[in-house]
């Protein structure tokens, strides 16, 4: 019968198929001296172009410079989009077959928890020495560290400021903070300046100021840490933002859009893109809180009148701001020798030259004070305003449940900047699920 | 082969020695053997790629799963996933969204494509190229498209509704619309595979039923409820069913609309299984919740089975 | 009574015109973002601006009035013998074109898009022609076959469809592993291939061919296959079109599992590709949707090609009864 073959030689071919590709698996050689060979992968995803649109040139570069000091060893670069590489990781994890080093997201989050948890992120210490460490910045270090243990390589900072679009200002006769310093009264009496109707048909037009809120990112936060307001105690196991000092604050940030009227209605969605393009195209929002790459995206966006100013100062009377730490982390490893290269590997890609060239291309704050030294932003007065800020930054609180407890958090001021639910009785519902989390 | 086979359930002699019921069967599998092989190919792929993974899932619904070693929990993952009030409020947000979504678009799909199938030629393949080729379009952009469509300031909708005076709504972003924005866009995305499946059935529908029944003096209406309705069942079944699936696992709307808010108001069931594996790794949990889901969708599956077969099939 | 039926038919044109256009808009609005302006240079105020997501949207590239107002000009400066402000607005058209075009040209000179492009193409096809062939199989036999185990086979394919895919991924992940087909097509050729909605489809539409058709066949003394092939495909067309059109689509469009199973950069598929040029917190939209643009391109073609299948497939060969 003539089907029957045809079914009998599909059936082979996809057995056939499977079992040739089984074949093709590799057999990897495990060494215990200190010279490992072999190949190395990492994971990036798209940096800064190079003038042929390339956008992983940095990285290829690096590894073919470590590949050649470095006999024997090879290592393959694997582009993972930045907005699946936590999916990929997800999978790639679960199903044992993780990558050497990967990229740590800047945002603020830090190592994911769950990773050091399940021991699946190798501790960096006996490769860094305190000697090594003393060039890093103190708070870089920190954000990787947990238990004691370095769980990554810092190479990049960022850190959330106020961006200010001077042309509105300008248009309003408004004068920018001295400094890039206000306080909280003076910063709501510019916000009502900036919020006006241009085209004169009874609706406002363009507003003072705007933000988002969405799990994992923390630009409005700085808002809520200006009377003193944090959302965990010092030592991580009790809930503190439903504080008085943190949901004064909170009230005041939901008050700029509820009674003064100088925030959108749309402030507090999870809208990032509309945000952004609020500020930067519709140039309908005067003042936005973004972190750095903002600078050098606004710049793209021909703003070429932007000012970088602080948090305005609440009742602690100091501006404050929140940072975040992007870097390199390492996979678990079962041989020694390939660990110390993995290792050397890191420390080349988050070095002095490399940390000024990605502060001058990708518009990011060295974690190196050598680099630093470098003044990689000559000429460039936004970054250099938004370089003082670091000095006010605090990091995201460390927790192994930090993930769930922000979002019960962050899902609680939505509905506080909608004006849905008062600041009490919204940190008050979160108690009850962070509390939970933090036992 | 029996006169109508979708009909006859077992055509097996039934006998009182189980021996020789074996037997019969295994002659009755041995008759058959072209079906089998016919289906053999699919099974192996299906087996291999779907069913195996899918018993993964349910084994690891009862660990607490873990990289290195996961530990057996028995039903802890259910009780969890029922103690969860994120679980309740997402499973509440869900069964909404289908149970407007699914018996809207069926009707819609059933309503469009009964308004196309009398056109002429041109018209017909015209109106069937403009509502299934956009399906082309991936969902990404679709709701990047949507979004915009909900724009607060500059949204097609409020200013489709200024017409009618309604006040401009910032839909994505309050809790008591968000939701329905969901549902409406749905409802609005023409059902293009729907619209296809029943002008394909409609056209195999004979003539001269038609023509029976206008001897008979029935109405247009009535010819079509009477006769073209009950003969579209099998279509209506496929197309309910996986919109039931589809609507009981919406997702790619959720995460790059709402990302579940504000607050809680879309969060739904998979947005929620994604992130309790993908977000927290922690597979066996997200596992358990996904069991639970299938288990709610194949009850409202079996439940539309019998109701569109109610009476005997065909 | 004339007038009732025009005005009955007036109302049905203008609801299926309506929803028609809601429904050709998301795919309209890819192909007018990847043209639109992003970079223009006001001549007046000098000032340059981006029409790509402008606040109200414009609906149409601007390229097109713009073009034709600097041709104008240049042609009113011909007219009056300026020839420097001619070559001044010549030069202006030669750069709204170039800033139109600019997504594309991006593209497709600084990307290996080609190759994801052929990898896409290859991965469809072989999966479309795949799943049109085995789905049509399954769905026939449970269709039309009586056999121990059918309405088994059957619910089971319905069950595991309702399995969130989300779950599977990690198992799914695993098995290719095991199989050793990480980094490589099959990766994500096997999988797709035993997607089972086509299988439902099939068996529900070969449930209104009628059986006598089958019969008559049999009596003819065909074997099984024959019947399948010379009988029941034929039938199926319409279903075919739908299945041809959906399978295509889904593996085209697919970018999570291929992003998980490929490493190697020159096995990545079109979606993939693109994604891997998207910075991290900015999309550039006219980018973005050049790519989605390129990408639509051959799944209309697709489309073209099969929508002469959606003819009646049983009003063919005096089935009619």
């Amino acid at each position: 019968m003539k089907f029957m073959k045809t079914v009998a030689l599909v059936t082979v071919m996809a057995v056939a198929g499977a079992g040739l590709a089984g074949c093709s698996e590799k057999t990897e050689k495990e060494t215990e001296t200190a010279n490992w060979t072999g190949k190395i992968v990492i994971w990036d995803g798209p940096r800064w172009e190079d003038p042929s649109k390339n956008k992983y040139h940095w990285l290829e570069a690096q590894a073919k410079a470590f590949e050649s000091s470095h006999q024997g060893v090879t290592v393959e670069i694997v582009q993972v989009p930045w907005a699946e590489l936590n999916d990929k990781l997800g999978v790639s994890i679960a199903g044992k077959a993780w990558p050497d080093i990967a990229p740590i997201d800047i945002s603020g989050n830090g190592v994911n928890p769950t990773f050091i948890k399940q021991k699946v992120v190798e501790p960096l210490d006996d490769y860094f020495t305190a000697d090594d460490k003393k060039d890093f910045y103190e708070n870089a270090l920190e954000a990787y560290t947990q238990d004691g243990k370095m769980y990554g390589v810092p190479a990049a900072m960022t850190v959330h400021s106020m961006l200010l679009n001077l042309d509105v200002f300008k248009e309003r006769n408004v004068e920018p903070p001295k400094d890039g310093q206000w306080t909280w009264e003076e910063f709501v009496d510019s916000m009502k300046k900036l919020t006006y109707d241009k085209d004169g048909d009874g609706t406002t037009d363009v507003y003072g100021m705007s933000t988002y809120i969405k799990n994992g990112y923390y630009e409005a936060w700085p808002f809520l840490y200006m009377d003193g307001g944090r959302p965990l105690s010092e030592d991580g196991t009790k809930f503190t933002f439903d504080s008085k000092e943190a949901t004064d604050a909170m009230k005041k940030l939901a008050d700029l859009k509820a009674v003064e009227k100088v925030a959108p209605k749309e402030m507090g969605s999870g809208d990032v893109g509309g945000t952004w393009k609020a500020f930067s195209a519709q140039k309908s929002v005067a003042v936005e809180p973004w972190a750095t790459w903002a600078i050098s995206a606004a710049a793209k966006a021909n703003m070429n009148n932007v000012m970088v100013a602080s948090y305005p100062t609440g009742k602690s009377g100091k501006p404050v701001t929140i940072g975040g730490v992007g870097g390199w982390m390492m996979f678990a490893q079962e041989d020694k020798g390939k660990k110390k290269v993995l290792a050397d590997f890191m420390k080349q890609l988050s070095n002095t030259d490399n940390q000024v060239l990605s502060a001058k291309n990708y518009g990011t704050f060295p974690s190196r004070k050598s680099a630093m030294d470098q003044k990689p932003f000559e000429g460039n007065i936004p970054m250099q305003q938004a370089q003082k800020l670091t000095e006010q930054a605090v990091m995201v609180p460390k927790h192994a449940n930090w993930k769930k407890i922000d979002e019960a958090i962050q899902k609680e001021l939505q509905l506080v900047l909608n004006g849905e639910k008062a600041p009490d009785a919204a940190m008050a519902d979160a108690k009850k699920t962070v509390d939970g989390l933090l036992k | 082969m029996k006169t109508s086979p979708t009909t006859a359930h077992e055509t097996g002699k039934p006998s009182a020695k189980l021996r020789s019921r074996q037997k019969s069967l295994l002659r009755e599998m041995w008759k058959q053997r072209a079906a089998y092989l016919f289906l053999l190919p699919k099974m192996i792929l299906f087996i291999a790629f779907i069913v195996l993974p899918v018993i993964w899932a349910f084994v690891i619904s009862f660990q607490e799963f873990g990289i290195f070693e996961s530990e057996w929990v028995g039903i802890d993952n259910y009780v969890a996933t029922f103690q969860n009030e994120a679980f309740m409020i997402a499973l509440w947000n869900t069964l909404k969204y289908t149970l407007v979504t699914v018996p809207v678009s069926i009707l819609l799909a059933l309503t469009l494509a009964t308004l196309i199938h009398p056109l002429g030629r041109i018209s017909q393949s015209f109106f069937r190229g403009a509502f299934y080729l956009p399906t082309v379009t991936s969902m990404v952009i679709i709701a990047m498209v949507w979004r915009w469509v909900y724009n607060y300031r500059f949204g097609l909708f409020n200013y489709f509704l200024s017409f009618f005076n309604i006040p401009a709504q910032d839909w994505l972003n309050q809790s008591d619309t968000a939701l329905w924005a969901l549902i409406i866009m749905s409802i609005l995305i023409p059902p293009g595979v729907g619209i296809i499946m029943y002008l394909a059935a409609m056209g195999s529908i004979p003539e001269s039923l038609y023509e029976a029944a206008k001897i008979d003096g029935a109405g247009s209406f009535q010819r079509w409820w009477q006769i073209t309705v009950p003969l579209l069942k099998p279509t209506t079944l496929y197309l309910t069913m996986l919109s039931l699936i589809g609507s009981f696992q919406v997702f790619t709307q959720v995460i790059l609309m709402t990302g579940g808010g504000p607050g809680d108001a879309t969060e739904t069931l998979v947005h929620l299984i994604y992130k309790t594996g993908f977000r927290d790794l922690e597979f066996g949990l997200a596992s358990a919740q996904a069991i639970v889901l299938f288990v709610i969708t194949l009850i409202f599956g079996l439940i539309q089975y019998r109701l569109l077969y109610r009476k005997s099939e065909d | 009574m004339n007038l009732q039926r025009t005005s009955g038919k007036f109302i049905t044109y203008t609801i299926l015109i309506i929803w028609a256009v809601i429904s050709l808009l998301p795919l309209y609005w890819v192909f007018s973002t990847a043209l639109q302006l992003s970079e223009y240079k006001d001549d007046t105020t000098g000032q340059v601006i981006s029409y790509v997501e402008a606040e109200p949207p414009k609906l149409y590239p601007m390229g097109i009035p713009k073009y034709f107002e600097e041709w104008g000009k240049a042609r009113d400066a011909a007219s009056s013998g300026n020839a420097a402000a001619e070559a001044h607005h010549r030069e202006r058209m030669d750069m709204i074109v170039t800033d139109t075009f600019s997504g594309f040209a991006a593209l497709f000179n600084g990307t290996s898009i080609w190759k994801w492009f052929f990898n896409s193409a290859y991965i469809a096809v072989v999966v479309t022609v795949g799943i049109l062939l085995l789905d049509t199989m399954a769905g026939y036999v449970l269709a039309k076959k009586q056999f121990p185990g059918r309405d088994f086979i059957f619910w089971l394919i319905i069950a595991t469809m309702m399995i969130p895919g989300q779950i599977t991924l990690v198992p799914l992940f695993k098995m290719v592993q095991t199989l050793g087909l990480m980094d490589t097509h099959w990766a994500l050729i096997l999988p797709d291939l035993s997607m089972v909605f086509g299988v439902f489809l099939m068996r529900q539409y070969m449930l209104s061919i009628p059986s006598d058709l089958l019969e008559a066949a049999k009596i003819d003394g065909a074997s099984e296959w024959k019947t399948f092939w010379t009988v029941v495909v034929p039938l199926a067309k319409p279903a075919l079109a739908t299945l041809g059109i959906f399978t295509f689509m889904n593996v085209w469009n697919s970018f999570l599992w291929p992003i998980i199973v490929l490493n190697n950069a020159d096995l990545y598929t079109l979606p993939v590709g693109l994604k891997t040029l998207q910075d991290q917190n900015l999309a550039i939209f006219k980018l973005l949707m050049s790519g989605a643009a390129v990408a639509a391109v051959p799944m209309i073609i697709v489309f073209i090609a099969f929508q002469r299948y959606f003819i009646r497939g049983l009003t063919v060969g005096g089935v009619k009864e």
